[in-house]
């Protein structure tokens, strides 16, 4: 779309040895992050894996400057967010974040004044706030004539989680994150929201980041992954790269794609056998590579 | 307001395993409840200076850190100013003429008035501190056996002493809770673009006004899911409950509760006799 050399422009995120201490200086004091420092770029699709309470939720709310930040640790597009003056209001309006809990994102009772909010807030006319409210509701299969007028406490976990995601995508952001948006969904629920996530990163050409604590969600979706593990960063690379070493993802209590566990497995049979495997076609083809069948 | 946690301390435990923490929540118990009646006993600013030093010694065997204390009691300390303002300026009561020190209307500034305020918020502030410093040395869990042994006498009477004292330290316990549903919908909106962390404290205090539905519907489905949680598991009042805690008083304590009700003696009676 923009004309920018995305190389040559500053990262969209970037934390340089980020540290964070929820409630420091008190005696409820948790570290939450000890060290993380890396840099996305736009357009890119980040997952950022680890198991739980390795400060995943942490690092995403930095971008958005949801927490008390310190300067010279978290920058958008090469801007420290943490100078006195810097708009957050802006930076809202770019970094929009999916909580994990999706009750702690909701703010209204009613799904079409919960979704026009953000839009509001950011103040959009009227029309163009009906519009987005429409066109996101639509998007996450919950129509808007059907589900404009209905009470959010009387709907299902699932599709709370989706008129949650709405009022997100409903604010327009370069930046999407979603705190582990598959929790609670059913298989069909992960697979139509993957599909939607792909192709709205395709048609707005947005900075895709996606936590997980599995790496089966995150694989089909992301191309690189950033693996965190008690508030550092244990690997980050690109995906293939990260799943060529999935013994040491096991450790961290990662939740491997089918088709990795099953190479690893079957690696005691083909010695050569690569783990780095996304799709069951493609561990079809290597396997049958090996018995000499194609 | 990202943080409200910092700034409301109200109904947390802080385990610093001091001599206090461990003392028999009874004992602690009535101690505060001693302290509470000085609180009322007391009336003049010698007698608040005479009890003061008990409060720092307390405040130092608990090791709980001042800063917290003072940081986390800041909303509350903003709003007694807030109501002593208004006491002060609306003083109702019959003042010589001599002691008016401003009048405009029925606004007046007295030397009658100030004293009055003054002796009021020290009352209050004592209460505060007393009952805060017992949340934060008690748990939860010392505090609802320590409730249930004192008056457990009142169930001969058929007072439906458990059930009180449940629902006295749920009570207690909702504040801290109530807390984090503030700060939790504050992020909400935060992110998705009404700042809560900005602007005065004017702007703050209407955007906190709409959180107030939404907390309360929170609260409504957290005391339902807690009904559910306990009826899951066949919550019923105390007396089949087996203990898996015991208190136990030592003669150290009891010495401790002599030797305050002897301090609050003391700060009651003192300036009296000095002053006749
Ligand atoms: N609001 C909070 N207050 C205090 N500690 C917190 C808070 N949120 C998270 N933590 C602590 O920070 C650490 C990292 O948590 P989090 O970022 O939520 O990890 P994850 O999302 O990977 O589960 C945990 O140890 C957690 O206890
Ligand atoms: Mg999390």
């Amino acid at each position: 779309m923009d004309q920018i050399d995305h190389a040559a422009a500053p990262p969209i995120i970037e934390l340089r040895n980020f540290r964070y201490t929820y409630l420091e200086g008190t005696p409820r004091a948790s570290e939450a992050i000890r060290d993380v420092s890396f840099s996305i770029r736009r357009g890119e699709r980040v997952g950022i894996v680890g198991p739980t309470q390795s400060g995943k939720s942490t690092v995403v709310d930095s971008f958005a400057h949801l927490l008390r930040l310190k300067a010279g640790q978290v920058f958008h597009d090469g801007e420290d967010v943490a100078t006195p003056g810097y708009d957050r209001g802006a930076l809202r309006r770019r970094v929009g974040i999916v909580f994990q809990q999706p009750d702690s994102q909701l703010v209204e009772d009613v799904v079409g004044a919960d979704v026009a909010f953000g839009p509001t807030a950011a103040g959009l006319s009227a029309e163009e706030t009906r519009r987005r409210v429409e066109e996101s509701l639509d998007a996450l299969g919950l129509p808007y004539p059907e589900y404009r007028l209905r009470y959010i406490h009387a709907l299902s976990g699932g599709q709370r989680r989706r008129v949650a995601i709405a009022g997100v995508l409903a604010m327009h952001t370069p930046v999407l994150v979603l705190d582990e948006p598959m929790a609670g969904l059913d298989p069909r629920g992960r697979r139509e929201l993957m599909e939607l996530l792909i192709r709205l990163q395709k048609d707005r050409d947005l900075t895709l980041i996606v936590c997980s604590a599995s790496l089966s969600d995150a694989s089909l979706l992301c191309d690189r992954f950033i693996v965190l593990d008690a508030g550092r960063v244990v690997v980050d690379g690109p995906v293939r790269e990260v799943l060529r070493e999935p013994g040491r993802l096991a450790e961290l209590d990662i939740t491997l794609p089918e088709p990795v566990l099953c190479a690893r497995e079957l690696g005691k049979l083909f010695s050569d056998l690569p783990t780095a495997v996304l799709t069951e076609d493609e561990l079809e083809a290597e396997v049958l590579k090996r018995l000499g069948l194609v | 307001m990202l943080e409200l946690q910092r700034n409301v301390i109200f109904g947390q435990f802080i385990d610093t395993g001091s001599w206090i923490h461990r003392m028999d929540a009874r004992i602690k118990l009535t101690i505060t409840f001693v302290l509470t009646v000085a609180s009322f006993l007391i009336d003049s600013f010698v007698g608040f200076a005479l009890i003061f030093p008990l409060l720092v010694l307390i405040h130092l065997i608990a090791r709980v850190p001042l800063s917290y204390v003072l940081r986390g009691s800041r909303l509350f300390l903003g709003f007694l100013a807030f109501i002593l303002f208004f006491q002060v300026l609306f003083y109702p009561g019959e003042a010589p003429e001599s002691s008016y020190l401003w009048r405009w209307g029925f606004l007046s500034v007295s030397t009658v008035g100030l004293y009055t305020a003054g002796i009021l918020g020290l009352r209050v502030i004592f209460l505060y501190y007393v009952t805060t410093m017992l949340m934060l040395t008690t748990s939860l869990v010392d505090l609802t056996n320590g409730l249930e042994l004192i008056f457990r006498p009142l169930q001969k009477l058929r007072v439906p002493v458990n059930e009180l004292v449940l629902v006295f330290v749920i009570a207690i316990k909702f504040v801290p809770i109530f807390v984090g549903e503030v700060e939790r919908l504050a992020r909400a909106q935060t992110a998705r673009g009404v700042p809560f962390d900005e602007g005065g404290a004017l702007t703050r205090a209407r955007r906190i006004g709409r959180l107030l539905v939404p907390i309360f519907i929170s609260g409504f489905t957290r005391a339902d899911l807690l009904t559910t949680a306990m009826n899951t598991r066949s919550y019923r009042g105390g007396r089949r409950r087996t203990k898996f805690r015991r208190l136990h008083a030592t003669i150290s304590d009891w010495l401790i509760l002599l030797l305050v009700i002897a301090w609050v003696l003391l700060a009651w009676q003192l300036p009296d006799r000095l002053g006749a």
